[in-house]
């Protein structure tokens, strides 16, 4: 399992509705982007930091592990508006506001990246795929997803063995064996992965399928009282920007 | 390397879903049916966009020295075709989105641009039009993916240049820009990959011959429809 689906099956927030979740999570990510950088995107990254750390319990290391995946994208991007091309001032020079441009870019990215890690922390995949259909994705998609979801695991933890399997095999001592084992893995990746469909086919097709994948899925219902909560927290952000933004400009 | 959640501007990050939606909806409506049809191609898709997020979770070495990851968008959008492409693209960002912290839910329209879209179907329009004039199947599938890894990365390049043009030369100060980081450094990573692609489909075809031609990659005699086959199509 990966780390975040495996903090998500732990976390305390796990049997919460994943509306409830989804509000706040995504909802702070939508603020990141849509408010100004500064100080909206600092007070929502603050916000989603505590509800992190606090009451939804992610452990800060493995926060830390996760986020620092975007922050390396971000920070690239970021670098490329600190200069500008073809100017006054040579080919490539200073770009006049760049840090600011720059700063802000960072600030927002990161900010709406702890909202979605908020979210993906607390919501297993497996709560959320099946209860897509009542939100109008098509049935035949969410079972596709389903199917992906749960094979992934299993062909990921394959190539975790084969690849342990050809380094004891001296199969990535030079730059020939490593080619040779990436392509082996890649081709019993894909025999493996239709190997696994056509038995669980024939499993199912035991079993009477007619097409539905049937899973069980915890029961949960919407909490009034925690996405009114969360709607409060989103609107005292906003509002704080709103009173903030002359003063700290 | 995907676009980060919260890297575009709103407005940005609708009109790129808006621009990805009818290539997302015709694959499924395409699924859909299928599926209907073939009740058993389910589990054949979903094993499909399983190989789709496990094959861009490989280590690459790059012919410099360096290491990164293969889209997987061009082995893909051989095997599988673009429309169902598109399906399983969107379905593999967005757990990349929620399982990795790669890529973004915001950017997600963005990101199924360039590499559910855009990277399959000028891969896949490549490997068919050097099949046409009878180039060699391993040197077909060598440019389709090496195309479909660098179209995905120069899409992304536009996308942000789009975003954040540069203040004195604009959109093609800033294409420059993030081309130089985002595009031209992936060159060596998309002949990596397009390399990387011919080994899997030579072992592919002395290992999965049936599943190759069902799926009619290889050319064969006569054989019984199947839900491979139409995924396939």
């Amino acid at each position: 399992m990966l780390p975040i689906d495996a903090a998500a099956h732990s976390s305390r927030w796990r049997h919460r509705h994943p509306v409830d979740k989804a509000v706040l999570g995504l909802g702070l990510t939508v603020l990141a982007i849509s408010l100004p950088p500064w100080p909206g995107a600092a007070l929502v990254l603050a916000t989603a930091l505590v509800v992190l750390l606090g009451p939804a319990g992610v452990p800060a290391r493995r926060l830390w592990r996760a986020y620092r995946v975007p922050l390396g994208f971000c920070v690239t991007g970021a670098l490329t508006l600190l200069v500008q091309v073809g100017g006054p001032d040579g080919f490539v020079a200073p770009a006049p506001d760049g840090p600011v441009r720059a700063g802000e870019l960072l600030l927002r990215t990161s900010a709406a990246s702890l909202g979605v890690l908020l979210f993906a922390f607390t919501t297993p995949m497996s709560d959320l795929l099946p209860r897509l259909v009542k939100a109008g994705v098509p049935a035949p998609v969410v079972d596709v997803a389903l199917v992906t979801y749960r094979m992934s695991f299993l062909l990921l933890d394959s190539m975790r063995r084969i690849r342990e399997a050809q380094a004891a095999r001296l199969g990535h001592t030079g730059r020939a064996a490593e080619w040779r084992s990436l392509a082996g893995l890649g081709a019993t990746a894909f025999v493996r992965a239709f190997d696994r469909a056509a038995r669980l086919q024939d499993g199912l097709a035991g079993r009477g399928y007619d097409g539905t994948l049937r899973v069980l899925v915890p029961e949960a219902r919407v909490s009034a009282r925690f996405t009114a909560a969360a709607v409060l927290l989103l609107a005292t952000v906003a509002a704080l920007t709103f009173v903030l933004e002359r003063p700290l400009s | 390397m995907h676009i980060a959640e919260g890297f575009l501007p709103p407005a940005h990050a609708i009109a790129w879903g808006v621009a990805s939606a009818p290539f997302v909806v015709h694959g499924v409506r395409s699924l859909t049916r299928e599926v209907r049809e073939h009740p058993e191609s389910t589990l054949l898709l979903g094993a499909s966009g399983a190989f789709t997020f496990v094959l861009s979770a490989l280590k690459l070495p790059s012919v410099t020295g360096s290491c990164s990851h293969p889209t997987g968008t061009g082995l893909g959008a051989i095997l599988f075709r673009p429309p169902i492409m598109a399906v399983l693209g969107t379905i593999t960002l967005l757990f990349q989105a929620l399982l990795l912290a790669h890529g973004g839910l915001t950017t997600l329209g963005a990101n199924v641009f360039s590499m559910a879209i855009v990277g399959p179907w000028a891969g896949y329009a490549v490997y068919r039009l050097l099949r046409r004039y009878d180039v060699p199947l391993m040197v077909a599938v060598f440019f389709g993916a090496f195309v479909a890894d660098l179209s995905t990365y120069c899409v992304t390049s536009v996308q942000l240049a789009l975003a954040f043009p540069d203040p004195s030369s604009g959109f093609l100060g800033a294409l420059g820009k993030f081309g130089s980081i985002f595009a031209v450094t992936q060159i060596p990573l998309a002949v990596s990959e397009g390399l990387l692609t011919v080994l899997v489909m030579r072992l592919l075809s002395q290992s999965s011959k049936g599943e190759l031609i069902r799926l009619g990659v290889l050319a064969a005699g006569k054989r019984a429809a199947t839900g491979t086959e139409a995924v396939a199509r």
